[in-house]
């Protein structure tokens, strides 16, 4: 039982579960228990894939080591190419394609410039940002094309599925693509490549892992996530606005470091990033159902972020100090 | 021998003007709150290009970064003061931070025209010359009253104002304006129960229709929601979602995006205030032209509390897509 406690502890998401749960069970009580409504979950459900793939993508990046700080431009650039060349009438599924392969060189690039000037990758995402976003309003010259829904797949991407209609089809590409990266994570060589090389590089390159591969992959995907996000936001909303995905970068950060993942790369999970998106929507949703006043929203984001992290520091330290006995 | 001296004196003249302008162009520079991906500037935008085109103007419209950071468009307005134009236009967002890069822009000989938002105090405000945009208080008393004859004609009232950008002047003079309109409704309807709240809606169509999703369902009683941007578009997704019929929950805001203007034709969208973007882009460089070329006074123009209902949408959107509204 005690072997367990510890093993519970040293869990870098434990702290985020926990005040999850709490602040669900605060939020029914104040909200006179209309949070957890059909209505309420399933609206939160939808917009959970779009945050939730973005965070899956940072979180692996960080546990690499490395930052991207682009993907809330990559959130709308990606789309907004798709848009642009539907209406140029191309096919959706080539523009789609073509919207991914630009989100992937994208990745490609920002950990390429990384590692080949070696300079840190918050620097290089940065600049990043501000070019897609630049690219994604030249793309539209401003103005956002119409979508024509009638040629998307909708059933795809955002018509509701499962008992009750409670889902977004999104939400099962969300569940998909964090179980294969969870995989990749925990059960694969590439997964313990890119723990190592975020933990402590030396050693992953004295032991002939191809550190410099690894993170330009990790790169790829993160970006290709944050733009496959976009994509279903904007055929969940019908609209690719060019300011979509402001300040999402901050967020994922944040919601990655809620779920217990270091900013110095090595420790996380995907799972913690995932808790972490659902914290910062809780509470944003949570906040507006309990009649809190809004001007308090960031505080309470800023106040739970510290507080996550400082829980899971505290919490760490405990199980790392519980003695348990080896079986000889 | 008349004809051939009409044409030798237009000549002259065409001669004389084009030689004057090519002498002393005009250059002007406009700085916004904004950043580029905000559809609604590009409308401004457009406006102003094609203003500059006309009176061949050496013309820069200068974005922020970071949407809405004053600090941030007067670190531009220096730079563009310091090239010494013939002209600023700006907008200004807060009733003292562009205070004294105004006063240095006219003591420095350059004329100041104020677009889209001014100073809560007007011209008593800053040293600017000339407010060209929407009086945002009273366009929001007209949303207000617009929607008010969409109202339930007996029983109780709830309306919801969200706030998009709290502590910015466009935004919480749009919201007073409504909130405004709503005590006065209150006042004229003494014997109703009529309630209001305000919330920080945000400016992300996903998060406004999370954040006043959440609300409705709270408050299921909610008989309009008044945004002070376009952002209610993505209500409206949120109450096509949960099946309400359009007009169970009114929706009304302003600036014509073609978000907008798709849930005015579904019915979801009932009021909508157009400010006409393209003339706080286009008027002012004219203003500007003519206080060179003329010596004629900058002057207030309001461009327009034009309330734009769903039966007139068809229209509009030919010249949305023009990019002219």
């Amino acid at each position: 039982m005690r072997r367990l406690l510890k093993l519970a502890l040293l869990k870098p998401e434990l702290a985020a579960t926990l005040l999850l749960l709490l602040l669900v069970l605060f939020f029914q009580i104040k909200s006179n228990m209309i949070f957890l409504t059909y209505d309420n979950l399933r609206g939160m459900l939808g917009f959970l894939p779009e945050v939730g793939l973005v965070a899956v993508g940072v979180t692996l990046l960080m546990i690499c080591g490395e930052f991207d700080l682009s993907v809330g431009s990559v959130f709308a650039l990606m789309p907004m190419t798709m848009a642009v060349l539907m209406v140029a009438d191309w096919g959706f599924w080539p523009a789609t394609g073509v919207g991914l392969l630009l989100s992937a060189f994208i990745g490609f690039l920002n950990g390429w410039i990384t590692i080949k000037f070696e300079i840190p990758s918050f620097i290089t995402t940065l600049g990043m940002l501000f070019m897609a976003r630049s690219l994604t309003v030249v793309v539209s010259g401003g103005f956002p094309p119409r979508l024509n829904m009638d040629n998307i797949p909708e059933h795809l991407f955002i018509s509701y599925v499962g008992p009750y209609d409670m889902f977004r089809a999104s939400f099962l590409w969300f569940v998909g693509v964090a179980l294969v990266v969870g995989f990749l994570l925990a059960k694969t060589n590439f997964g313990n490549w890119v723990r190592a090389t975020g933990g402590f590089l030396p050693a992953a390159e004295a032991m002939g892992i191809p550190t410099n591969k690894v993170k330009i992959i990790c790169f790829m995907i993160c970006s290709v996530l944050a733009g496959f996000a976009g994509l279903i936001q904007v055929l969940r909303l019908g609209s690719p606005l060019p300011s979509i995905g402001e300040g999402m970068e901050l967020q994922a950060v944040a919601a990655a470091v809620i779920g217990g993942t270091s900013l110095y790369g090595g420790i996380g999970s995907v799972l913690g990033g995932i808790i972490g998106a659902m914290l910062i929507r809780v509470i944003d949703n949570g906040m507006v159902m309990a009649q809190v006043n809004s001007n308090w929203f960031k505080f309470a984001v800023g106040a739970l972020t510290i507080f996550a992290v400082v829980g899971n520091s505290w919490l760490r330290k405990r199980g790392r100090a519980m003695k348990v006995e080896t079986k000889q | 021998m008349t004809k051939l001296k009409s044409l030798m004196f237009a000549a002259i003249l065409s001669t004389v003007s084009t030689a004057a302008l090519a002498a002393d162009p005009l250059d002007i520079a406009f700085t916004v709150h904004s950043g580029a991906s905000n559809t609604f500037w590009q409308a401004v935008q457009k406006g102003y290009e094609d203003a500059c085109a006309k009176v061949a103007a050496t013309c820069q419209m200068v974005y922020v970064q970071t949407d809405g950071s004053a600090q941030e468009q007067v670190a531009n307005m220096e730079a563009a003061i310091a090239r010494k134009p013939t002209a600023l236009i700006t907008s200004i967002v807060d009733n003292t931070a562009f205070d004294d890069v105004i006063k240095r822009a006219r003591d420095a000989g350059i004329i100041v025209i104020a677009s889209n938002v001014d100073d809560l105090e007007g011209a008593a405000g800053n040293a600017r010359q000339a407010f060209i945009g929407q009086g945002f208080v009273p366009a929001g008393y007209s949303l207000g009253k617009a929607q008010s004859a969409n109202f339930p004609k007996e029983g109780p009232i709830r309306v919801l104002m969200g706030v998009s950008a709290p502590g910015q002047n466009w935004s919480e003079a749009r919201a007073k304006g409504v909130l405004n309109f709503m005590d006065d409704y209150i006042k004229a309807n003494p014997d109703r129960d009529i309630k209001y709240e305000r919330i920080d809606s945000g400016t992300d169509l996903a998060v406004v229709s999370d954040r006043v999703g959440a609300y409705l369902l709270a408050h299921p009683d909610t008989n309009a929601y008044f945004d002070t941007g376009f952002w209610h578009a993505g209500v409206a997704r949120v109450l096509a979602d949960r099946k309400i019929a359009p007009g169970k929950v009114l929706l009304g805001g302003f600036d014509l995006v073609p978000e907008v203007l798709e849930q005015m034709k579904a019915g979801y969208v009932q009021v909508q205030v157009d400010q006409q973007p393209y003339m706080q882009g286009f008027m002012p460089v004219m203003e500007i032209y003519l206080a060179k070329t003329a010596g004629l006074a900058p002057s207030d123009i309001d461009t327009g509390q034009g309330i734009v209902t769903p039966d007139m949408v068809d229209g509009i959107m030919e010249k949305s897509a023009m990019g002219i509204r």
